[in-house]
C-alpha cells in the first residue's frame, strides 16, 4: 500500500513537477493517469535521488536519456548523450570552457544541473555548423589559426557566436569582454580577436550589399 | 556532488510549501554547486526556484527600483533605467565573475553567496564556521593575503558580492516571505558579521526567502559607481573594491556613502570616509583624504597589508569616477 | 640544464617516465649539444653511401651563403629558401582546424567505448606519513563499483639511493598531500566519485615542510631520510643524480670553466644580485588521463600524452608486456607543456583497474590533481657578473636553490652558461626537497627562471656601465640569429625613444625592456614514418608521433605536400598511434628537427619509386619526371604532363609505400636558437597592476615550416610568460601542507583582458643539418624571456626592480614601498 502511494506520487510528480516532458510507457496509459491525477490531491513532486528519464531539446532534437538530479549539463551531454564537444576544464564555473547556449544564450554546463535544463533549448558545438558545412564564427577560427589544442575552443566559439548574435559591430574590447570568463592555456587569444571581428566585418559588408541592392531596386 | 531530491516550483507558495530542514533553494545554482562539488554542503533536497516567475523582472517606478531576486546579473546590467540612474549597481552587475555566469546567476544568489576564504571552502580544513573544532581562525596564521583587513578578529572571510556594494550604498530593502508572511530588511542589516554569529552570514531564517529587492529612487543629483581590482582584470576575485553613491550639487557634495566589499567579512559602510567627502568639492585631493580615512581603521593581518593601498585607490577612484572626474579604470576588474 | 634527450637504446628501469638517456651520451657540462642522438660522422666506407650538396645557409637579413654537405644517397636534393618553394614556408591553415571548431575531435576525455567504466583517483589526505590502513570495503559495496586498486608503488617522486634507509611497509610511503593512493572503477563519474569518499585511510603522520626556505633549516623535517635522486621524464626535467645531500637540499651540481675568481679580479664592474621564482603549475586545458582497454592480446591505451612512445614504453616496463602488445592512440591531445609522458601514476592505476575488470577504463584527473600532479619548481638565485667598461663579461657566478617538491630538476644555469660568451663561469645547483607535488619538464626546463634572473641582471650591468641594454647584448652576444633579432627590434619598435627609469610623474608609469632566450637543438632517433600512395593518387602519412597542438599534422602535410607538388589538404595524416612507426616524443622543441627529415625522405623515396614504376610506360626515365601543382611533368619537354592520378592509374600494384627514419646531422655542430623578445608595459604604482601593452618578439625555428603554427605558438608562449610574471602561483598551506588554489579561480592565468598587442617576426635560419632544417619553437617561445623581459620594463618605468615573480599587487606595491611596515625598494634613475 505505501509502496503504491510512493510510486503513484512520484510518477505524477515526475511528469507535473519539473515541466519534464518523460516518454511515456506502454503500461502507463492516459486514462490510468488522469484516475491517479484525481486520487491524489497533493501529489509530491519530488524528483531523485535516483535516476529517472527526461527529455532534453539539444541542438534542435529530443533525446531522451535517464539521469539522477544532480547530474550536471556538461556531464550529461558528454557521458549520456555523447556530445563529448563540450569540455570540462575547470568542472568549477572559471573557465567557459563548457560553454553552451541554453534558450540561446552562453551558459556553463558544468554549473547547470541537467534536469534543470528540460524545456529549454540546448545548443552546443555540435548544432552550430549546418551539417559539416562550419558556422561562420568557426570557419574564421580555422582561418586565423584561433585554435592550438583546441581544447577551450569549443567554449571560445560559443562565446563568440553569441556575441556576434546580439551586437553584429563589436570592438575589440567588446570581443574581449564576451571571452573574458574563457581560459585558455595555448595562448590563442589574439587570433581568436582577429576571427571574430573579421566575421563582425564580413557580416557588416554582406549587410551593406544588401542594403544596396534593396536600394537599388527600390 | 552528493545525491540529492529536487523538486521544481512555479510558485512562491509551492516553494514555501517545500522549505524544511532538508530542503536548500537553488537559483541560479552557480554558487551552491561550486559549494556541493566541493563537498562544503551536501543537502538532501533542492528546491529549484529558478523557474518561479513572479520572482523575475525589474520594475523602475517614481519611488525607486523592484528588482526581482531571480533577476540575472545580465539582465540588471543592461536595463537602461538601471543603466541611467542606479549607475553602481549596472557597474557591478555587469563586473561580476564571467559573462557566463552573469547570465545563470541571480541577484538573490549573488547577495546570499557563501564567504570566500580558501580555508572555508575546502574540505581540508575544520574551521569553525564549519562547525569544526579548530579554534583559531585558519587565516590569520595562514595564507591570508586575500582576506580581510577590518573586522578580521573573528573571522577573516570576505563577502564577495559585488552587488551587495552598491545596495547597501543605495539604502535598498530585501523583502523576505515565510509561510508567516513578508517583512522587509535593509541591507545595512541583512548580514550578520561573524563576531555576532558564525554559522548565520544573513538574517534570512529558515522557511524564508527573497522575493523582492527594492532600492529607493535618488534624490535628484544623485551619481553613483562602482569599482573593483584583483589580479588582472579578465574573471578575477575583488581584492578590493568600494560602491560611492554621491549626491551632488555642481561640484559640492551634499552627502556621501562610501561602501566597501571584501575589505571586512560582511559589505560595510565607510563612514569616515563620507564624512570626509560631505560639504566638500569632489576633487582629487578631496576624494584620496576620504579614501585614506576610510582605511585608518585597517588592522591588516601578515600578508595583507597591501589592501590597504589597494583600497584607498579603488576608494579614491571610484568617488572621482562617480563624480564624473575619472574614466572607468583600466586597472580595474572587467 | 639544458635537456637530455631520447635516443634509440633506453634504460632498462621500471620507473614510468624514466629518461631515456644511456649513460654514454649524457652531455658534458654547459655543452650545448645538438649531437646527444647523432654519433660522430661515421666514417664514409661502414656508413650509408653519400653524396656531396651544396645547401643554403644563413640569415636571410644577414645575405644566404651556401655550405656543403656530404648527405646519404637515398636522401633527396637539398630544399630551396622558403621565398622559392610553392607551400613549405607559407602559412596553412590547421589540418585538424575543422574538427576541433566543430567538437568532433576526439580527445582522450571524450573517449567512449561499449562498456567502460570511470575511474577516479583517490589521493592522500596528509603530507607526509605511513599509511597504517586502507579500507576498500564499503567502496567495493557500492552498487555500481566494479574494482578498487590500492596503488603498490608510486611513481614520479625521487627514490632513496639506499632503500633500506627507510623501514619496508606495505603502501608506499606518503610524501606529499595529493599522492596517489588508490584508483576505483565504477559504472558511472558519480560512483566512482561516490565510492571515492568511502575509502578509508588511517595514517600515522610524520613532520612535513612545504616552504623552501623552511627545508633548506639543518632541523628541517626530512622529506627523504637519506640521500634520493629522481628520473626525469622523456621530456627533461629531473635533476642530477648521485650529487651530495645534506638534509633536504640535494646538490650542488657544480660546473666550473676557467677561473671566475680571477675574472671577477679582472673586471671593472660587478653586479651582483638576487632573484626569486614561484611554482607555476602546468595546466594545461585536458587533465592528465587515459582510457586502458586490457584484452588478453592486445591493451589498447588512449592517452592524453606528448609521447605516445613514452606511453608504450612505461606499459611495458611496468606490466611487463611485449611491446607488440601495446598500442597508444593519441588522436587529439588537450595540451602538455612538459607534464604528460610515460603513464604515470594514473596510468598504472588505470591499467590495473581494466585488467582486474576486463573492461575498458576511463581515468582522467580532476583539476585538484592536475595542479597538484607536477609543476615548475621555484627558484632563489644569486648571481654576480663581472664585467670590462666595454661589456665585455670577464666571469659569472649562479647559485640557486630551487624546490621541485619530492623531485628534482630545478636547476636554473640554462641562460647563465648557453646565452654569452664568458671565458669564467662557475654554476651551483641546489634542489630542495619539500613535502609537495614533484616538479616536471615544463616548457624550457629551468630556463623561464634563469632567464628572470640573468637577463635582468645583465639589464643590472647595463645600468653601471650606462650602456644601452641591447647594445650591451650587441657587445656580449656571438648568436647570430639574436643580432638580427635585436636589430629588428631597434628598427620596428620604440626603443630608440626610450626614456631613462622613472620618466613619468604620475602614478601611471611606462617603460620598454628586452629579453633574450637561448634553446637547443635536440633531435630524437625515434623518427620514423611511412608514407603511402594509392593507385587512386590518394597520398597518406603515418607516424606514431602525436600532435600536443602544435601543429605537428599541419607540418607534416606541408612537407608531403611540398615534394608531391599537391596542397597539404590533400594528403592524409595518421599520426598519434604506436601501430604506425615510432615517433619522437614531444619535449625539448624536438618534434619539427627530427620527424620533418624523415617525412620529406619517405616523401622523396615514395616518389622516386613511382617514377620508376610508371616511367617504362611513359617511355622515358624516371629521373625526367617531377611533380608540381597536382602534375607529373617532364623535364625533357614543358608540353608534356599528366595529373597525378593518371600517373598513379599505371602503377603495377594497388599501392607502394616508402618508410624513412630520421639520420644523423649532416654536421655534428653546437647548435642553439634563440629569440628576443620586446615588452612596452604601464604600471599602475597604485593599484600593484603591470599592464603588458606591446610585445614584439622575434624569434628563431630554423626553417619554419608553417609560419601560422610557429606565430601561434610563440603567441602562446609570450602570453604563458606574461602569466608566469604576473599572475600564477602555487599557494600551499605552511601549516597543513595543502595546495590552496588547486582550481582555476585562484590559480590565476592570463585571460582575454590581459592580452596585449603581439607582432611576431620569424627570422629563417638555415642550417644544412637535415632535409628540412626544420626546428621546433616550443621552449623558445616567449615562456623563457616574457618575465625577465617584463622585470627589464618594469624597470625602465619605475626604477625598481622587481627581484621576484609573480608580479601581484601585493609584491608589486611592497616593492614600490607601497605597504606599510614593508620598505620597498630604493628608487634607481
Amino acid at each position: 500500500m505505501a509502496d503504491e502511494h510512493k510510486s503513484t506520487f512520484s510518477r505524477r510528480g515526475f511528469l507535473k513537477g519539473a515541466g519534464v516532458a518523460a516518454a511515456t510507457t506502454a503500461v502507463e496509459s492516459a486514462n490510468a493517469l488522469a484516475r491517479e491525477a484525481q486520487a491524489a490531491a497533493q501529489p509530491d513532486p519530488t524528483l531523485g535521488p535516483g535516476a529517472l528519464p527526461v527529455k532534453l531539446r539539444i541542438n534542435g532534437q529530443d533525446h531522451a536519456v535517464t539521469i539522477e538530479p544532480r547530474y550536471t549539463l556538461a556531464e550529461t551531454l558528454r557521458n549520456n548523450v555523447g556530445l563529448t564537444g563540450t569540455k570540462v576544464v575547470c568542472d568549477r564555473g572559471s573557465c567557459s570552457a563548457c560553454t553552451v547556449w541554453l534558450d540561446n544564450v552562453p551558459a556553463l554546463a558544468c554549473m547547470t544541473l541537467a534536469i534543470d535544463a528540460t524545456g529549454r533549448e540546448i545548443t552546443t558545438i555540435e548544432g552550430l555548423a549546418t551539417g559539416d558545412t562550419m558556422h561562420q564564427v568557426q570557419a574564421a577560427f580555422v582561418k586565423h589559426d584561433a585554435l592550438q589544442c583546441g581544447f577551450c575552443t569549443p567554449g571560445m566559439i560559443m562565446s563568440c557566436a553569441a556575441l556576434l548574435e546580439r551586437n553584429p559591430n563589436p570592438r575589440l574590447a567588446d570581443v574581449k569582454h564576451a571571452v573574458s570568463g574563457n581560459l585558455c592555456r595555448c595562448g590563442t587569444y589574439p587570433k581568436v580577436f582577429a576571427a571574430t571581428l573579421e566575421v563582425a566585418q564580413q557580416r557588416q559588408q554582406t549587410a551593406g550589399l544588401v542594403g544596396l541592392t534593396t536600394g537599388k531596386e527600390a | 556532488m552528493n545525491k540529492f531530491a529536487y523538486v521544481d516550483c512555479k510558485t512562491v507558495d509551492e516553494t514555501l510549501a517545500q522549505l524544511g530542514p532538508d530542503a536548500t533553494i537553488k537559483a541560479g545554482g552557480i554558487d551552491l554547486l561550486d559549494l556541493m562539488k566541493d563537498g562544503i554542503v551536501a543537502p538532501p533536497k533542492l528546491v529549484n526556484i529558478r523557474n518561479v516567475s513572479s520572482l523575475r523582472g525589474i520594475t523602475a517606478a517614481p519611488d525607486g527600483l523592484r528588482i526581482g531576486p531571480l533577476s540575472t546579473l545580465t539582465e540588471i546590467s543592461v536595463h537602461p533605467e538601471v543603466q541611467l540612474r542606479y549607475a553602481a549597481l549596472s557597474d557591478a552587475a555587469g563586473h561580476a565573475a564571467t559573462p557566463q555566469v552573469r547570465n545563470m546567476a541571480t541577484l538573490g544568489g549573488n547577495i546570499m553567496q557563501r564567504p570566500r576564504c580558501w580555508y572555508f571552502r575546502s574540505t581540508d580544513f575544520d574551521c569553525k564556521k564549519k562547525g569544526g573544532t579548530s579554534q583559531d581562525c585558519h587565516a590569520h596564521e595562514g595564507e591570508n593575503q586575500y582576506h580581510a583587513v577590518i573586522n578580521n578578529g573573528t573571522c577573516a572571510m570576505v563577502h564577495p558580492s559585488s552587488t551587495a556594494v552598491p545596495l547597501l550604498a543605495m539604502n535598498a530593502e530585501v523583502e523576505l516571505t515565510s509561510k508567516r508572511g513578508k517583512r522587509t530588511v535593509p541591507m545595512s542589516g541583512f548580514y550578520v558579521p561573524p563576531e555576532k554569529s558564525l554559522i548565520n552570514e544573513t538574517v534570512v531564517q529558515p522557511g524564508e526567502i527573497i522575493t523582492s529587492i527594492f532600492v529607493p529612487a535618488p534624490e535628484p543629483g544623485t551619481r553613483s559607481a562602482y569599482q573593483k581590482y584583483g589580479e588582472k582584470e579578465s574573471f578575477d576575485w575583488p581584492l578590493a573594491d568600494a560602491g560611492v553613491v554621491l549626491v551632488m550639487a555642481g561640484q559640492h557634495c551634499r552627502q556621501a556613502r562610501v561602501v566597501l566589499g571584501v575589505a571586512a567579512p560582511t559589505p560595510m559602510r565607510a563612514t569616515a570616509a563620507e564624512a570626509v567627502l560631505t560639504g566638500k568639492t569632489i576633487d582629487e585631493a578631496t576624494a584620496r583624504a576620504a579614501a585614506k580615512a576610510a582605511m585608518q581603521e585597517a588592522t591588516p593581518l601578515s600578508q595583507n597589508g597591501y589592501k590597504t593601498q589597494l583600497f584607498q585607490t579603488a576608494i579614491y577612484r571610484t568617488v572621482l569616477l562617480a563624480a564624473g572626474q575619472m574614466q572607468r579604470d583600466p586597472s580595474a576588474i572587467g | 640544464m639544458p635537456l637530455e634527450i631520447i635516443t634509440q637504446e633506453q634504460e632498462q628501469g621500471a620507473q614510468p617516465g624514466a629518461k631515456k638517456v644511456p649513460n654514454a651520451a649524457k652531455p658534458e657540462p654547459q655543452a650545448v649539444h645538438q649531437d646527444v642522438a647523432a654519433p660522430p660522422v661515421a666514417s664514409k666506407d661502414s656508413g650509408p653511401p653519400k653524396r656531396s650538396e651544396s645547401f643554403v645557409f644563413g640569415i636571410p637579413q644577414n645575405g644566404l651563403t651556401s655550405k656543403q654537405r656530404e648527405v646519404p644517397v637515398d636522401e633527396p636534393p637539398p630544399l630551396a629558401r622558403n621565398a622559392d618553394l610553392r607551400y613549405i614556408g607559407k602559412p596553412t591553415a590547421r589540418y585538424d582546424g575543422p574538427a576541433k571548431a566543430m567538437g568532433k575531435g576526439k580527445y582522450t576525455a571524450d573517449v567512449q567505448l561499449p562498456g567502460m567504466l570511470y575511474a577516479r583517483m583517490v589521493d592522500a589526505s596528509v603530507p607526509h606519513g605511513r599509511i597504517v590502513s586502507i579500507d576498500t570495503a564499503a567502496a567495493e559495496k557500492l552498487p555500481g563499483v566494479r574494482a578498487v586498486y590500492v596503488v603498490q608503488h608510486t611513481y614520479g617522486l625521487a627514490e632513496l639511493r639506499d632503500p633500506k634507509q627507510e623501514t619496508p611497509s606495505r603502501y608506499p610511503l606518503i610524501r606529499y598531500a595529493g599522492q596517489p593512493i588508490a584508483g576505483i572503477a565504477a559504472v558511472s563519474p558519480q560512483i566512482a566519485d561516490d565510492a571515492a569518499k568511502l575509502i578509508k585511510v588511517q595514517y600515522d603522520p610524520m613532520p612535513f615542510v612545504v616552504d623552501r626556505t623552511e627545508a633548506r633549516a639543518a632541523d628541517a623535517p626530512a622529506v627523504f631520510p637519506g640521500p634520493a635522486d629522481a628520473a626525469g621524464s622523456a621530456g627533461g626535467g629531473g635533476g642530477p643524480k648521485g650529487v651530495p645531500q645534506v638534509g633536504n637540499v640535494h646538490g650542488p651540481q657544480r660546473k666550473q670553466t676557467g677561473d671566475p675568481a680571477a675574472g671577477f679580479a679582472a673586471a671593472d664592474v660587478v653586479v651582483e644580485s638576487e632573484y626569486f621564482t614561484q611554482v607555476q603549475t602546468h595546466s594545461a586545458l585536458e587533465t592528465h588521463g587515459f582510457v586502458v582497454d586490457w584484452k588478453p592480446d592486445e591493451v589498447t591505451v588512449y592517452a592524453s600524452t606528448q609521447g605516445t612512445s613514452s606511453v608504450r614504453n612505461d606499459m611495458a616496463d611496468v606490466f611487463k608486456l611485449p611491446k607488440s602488445q601495446v598500442r597508444v592512440i593519441t588522436e587529439f591531445m588537450g595540451g602538455g607543456f612538459g607534464a604528460k609522458f610515460g603513464i604515470g601514476n594514473e596510468g598504472a592505476v588505470a591499467a590495473n583497474l581494466s585488467r582486474m575488470t576486463n573492461a575498458p577504463v576511463k581515468l582522467m584527473l580532476d583539476r585538484r590533481q592536475e595542479h597538484i600532479v607536477s609543476n615548475r619548481p621555484d627558484s632563489h638565485q644569486k648571481l654576480k657578473i663581472g664585467a670590462k667598461r666595454d661589456g665585455t663579461l670577464t666571469a659569472i657566478e649562479l647559485t640557486s636553490y630551487g624546490t621541485a617538491g619530492v623531485g628534482t630538476g630545478a636547476g636554473t644555469a640554462g641562460p647563465a652558461t648557453n646565452l654569452y660568451t664568458c671565458p669564467n663561469l662557475l654554476t651551483e645547483e641546489y634542489d630542495v626537497f619539500t613535502n609537495a607535488g614533484p616538479g616536471a619538464a615544463f616548457r624550457a626546463p629551468g630556463h623561464p627562471q634563469g632567464c628572470f634572473a640573468f637577463e635582468q641582471a645583465i639589464d643590472e650591468l647595463a645600468v653601471k656601465l650606462a650602456m644601452d641594454p641591447i647594445a650591451l647584448r650587441d657587445k656580449i652576444d656571438e648568436n647570430q640569429a639574436r643580432r638580427v633579432e635585436r636589430q629588428l627590434i631597434v628598427e620596428r619598435t620604440n626603443w630608440r625613444n626610450r626614456r631613462p627609469a622613472g620618466s613619468d610623474a604620475g602614478p601611471i608609469k611606462r617603460g620598454m625592456g628586452v629579453a633574450q632566450s637561448v634553446w637547443y637543438r635536440f633531435v630524437s632517433m625515434n623518427s620514423s614514418c611511412e608514407v603511402r600512395v594509392s593507385r587512386d593518387g590518394s597520398v597518406e602519412l603515418m607516424s606514431a608521433v602525436q600532435d600536443l597542438g602544435t601543429g605537428t599534422k599541419t607540418m607534416l602535410a606541408i612537407v608531403v605536400a611540398e615534394e608531391f607538388g599537391i596542397p597539404p589538404g590533400q594528403v592524409v595524416i595518421r599520426i598519434g598511434d604506436t601501430r604506425f612507426p615510432v615517433g619522437p616524443d614531444s619535449g625539448g622543441s624536438v618534434t619539427a628537427g627530427s620527424i620533418t627529415p624523415a617525412v620529406r625522405n619517405a616523401a622523396y623515396q615514395a616518389k622516386q619509386q613511382l617514377f620508376a614504376a610508371v616511367a617504362p610506360q611513359l617511355g622515358t626515365t624516371p629521373d625526367n619526371l617531377h611533380l608540381a601543382e597536382g602534375r607529373v611533368l617532364f623535364k625533357n619537354d614543358p608540353s608534356r604532363s599528366y595529373t597525378l592520378k593518371q600517373i598513379t592509374g599505371k602503377l603495377p600494384t594497388d599501392e607502394i609505400s616508402a618508410r624513412a627514419t630520421r639520420g644523423p646531422e649532416y654536421a655534428k655542430e653546437k647548435l642553439t636558437y634563440g629569440g628576443v623578445d620586446y615588452v612596452e608595459l604601464a604600471v599602475d604604482t597604485e593599484t600593484g597592476r603591470v599592464h603588458v601593452e606591446k610585445v614584439f618578439g622575434a624569434h628563431d625555428c630554423g626553417r619554419p615550416i608553417n609560419p601560422t603554427g610557429v606565430i601561434s605558438q610563440i603567441n602562446g608562449g609570450i602570453l604563458q610568460g606574461i602569466s608566469y610574471a604576473l599572475f600564477e602561483q602555487r599557494i600551499m598551506d605552511r601549516k597543513t601542507g595543502y595546495m590552496l588554489n588547486a582550481n582555476l579561480d585562484n590559480y590565476k592565468i592570463l585571460g582575454a583582458r590581459e592580452v596585449p598587442e603581439i607582432e611576431i617576426e620569424l627570422v629563417e635560419n638555415y642550417i644544412a643539418q637535415s632535409s628540412t632544417d626544420a626546428a621546433g619553437i616550443g621552449e623558445s617561445a616567449g615562456i623563457i624571456t616574457l618575465a625577465a623581459a617584463i622585470g627589464n620594463a618594469f624597470f625602465n618605468a619605475t626604477g625598481v626592480r622587481m627581484r621576484s615573480i609573480p608580479m601581484t599587487p601585493a609584491n608589486v606595491l611592497a616593492a614600490l614601498g607601497k605597504v606599510p611596515g614593508q620598505p620597498g625598494q630604493e628608487v634607481q634613475a
